[in-house]
């Protein structure tokens, strides 16, 4: 299985790799992205089986991306890895057509929990 | 009357948990009781994020020099034989501002809208306008931490 990472900063990106393996998902094949654009680049470039974006990068927005993709037709499976938890946050990413919300701090067993979903 | 600050108790909480997750818990963060106002005497780091909506603030994050690097080591597990550039402490010090600015702005009434980090390697300085609603001083292996909230205006 292949998962996308989408963050702007490499230090998380670093944690969430880190974070699949502790929780036991570390045998997936990890392609990265910095923004919101490039993430949907690579949807259609590298095909993923999973993206895990955070909300708020510069160039394109996690939000904006996952619209971006619906509106084009993939239906991949999509979860925020966002320092924003609030119900509001998650109301709209649920409307957006996100699987998840995973707000940091994270633990493994909140990923482990979230990814048991959609995969 | 609307609520224009985190509570103290709630900030220390979401600071705590923060850095227990990806910092760790082999050296614990300590209160340091200093006065209001008092410059950090040491070469620091400093982190901010803004939050504009129906709250409106900004959350900063100030840490020594050998602070910054040292979560820096943690987050991105660097070997400490590695060096780190200053691009990878920017960013360690953008995302931890980042997850505490975050939770901050879920504290509060929304919605709002939370702005990208701005790091620089330097005291954080505010605009005569910003209005101090909170402060943690904190120490971690001996070195200054702050973390601060302030609001636009006038104190209330």
């Amino acid at each position: 299985m292949k998962i996308l990472i989408a963050d702007d900063s490499r230090v998380m990106r670093q944690i969430v790799i880190r974070t699949l393996r502790q929780a036991g998902h570390g045998g997936h094949e990890v392609v990265e992205a910095e923004n919101g654009r490039m993430a949907l680049e690579m949807v259609q470039s590298e095909s993923p089986d999973l993206v895990l974006s955070d909300w708020n990068m510069p160039e394109m927005t996690g939000i904006d991306c996952l619209s971006a993709l619906r509106a084009s037709g993939s239906q991949v499976p999509f979860g925020f890895v966002t320092s924003e938890g609030s119900e509001d946050m998650r109301q709209r990413a649920a409307a957006a057509g996100a699987a998840f919300l995973i707000a940091k701090p994270f633990t493994p067993e909140a990923f482990d929990e979230a990814l048991r979903t959609v995969l | 009357m609307s609520v224009i600050a985190p509570e103290l108790t709630d900030l220390q909480a979401v600071v705590e948990e923060v850095w227990s997750t990806f910092v760790g818990y082999e050296h614990p963060l300590c209160v340091r009781q200093v006065p209001a106002g008092t410059p950090l005497d040491s070469g620091v780091w400093s982190g901010a994020v803004s939050v504009t909506g129906e709250w409106q603030g900004a959350v900063t994050v100030e840490l020594a020099d050998d602070v910054a690097v040292a979560i820096s080591r943690v987050m991105l597990d660097v070997d400490p034989s590695e060096s780190l550039n200053d691009d990878d402490v920017a960013d360690a010090v953008g995302e931890l501002v980042n997850m505490i600015g975050g939770n901050v702005k879920s504290l509060m009434p929304g919605p709002s809208a939370l702005s990208l980090p701005a790091v620089a390697a330097g005291r954080a300085v505010f605009p005569s306008d910003a209005h101090e609603v909170a402060r943690l001083d904190l120490l971690w292996t001996n070195q200054p931490v702050r973390i601060t909230v302030h609001t636009p205006g006038s104190p209330r």
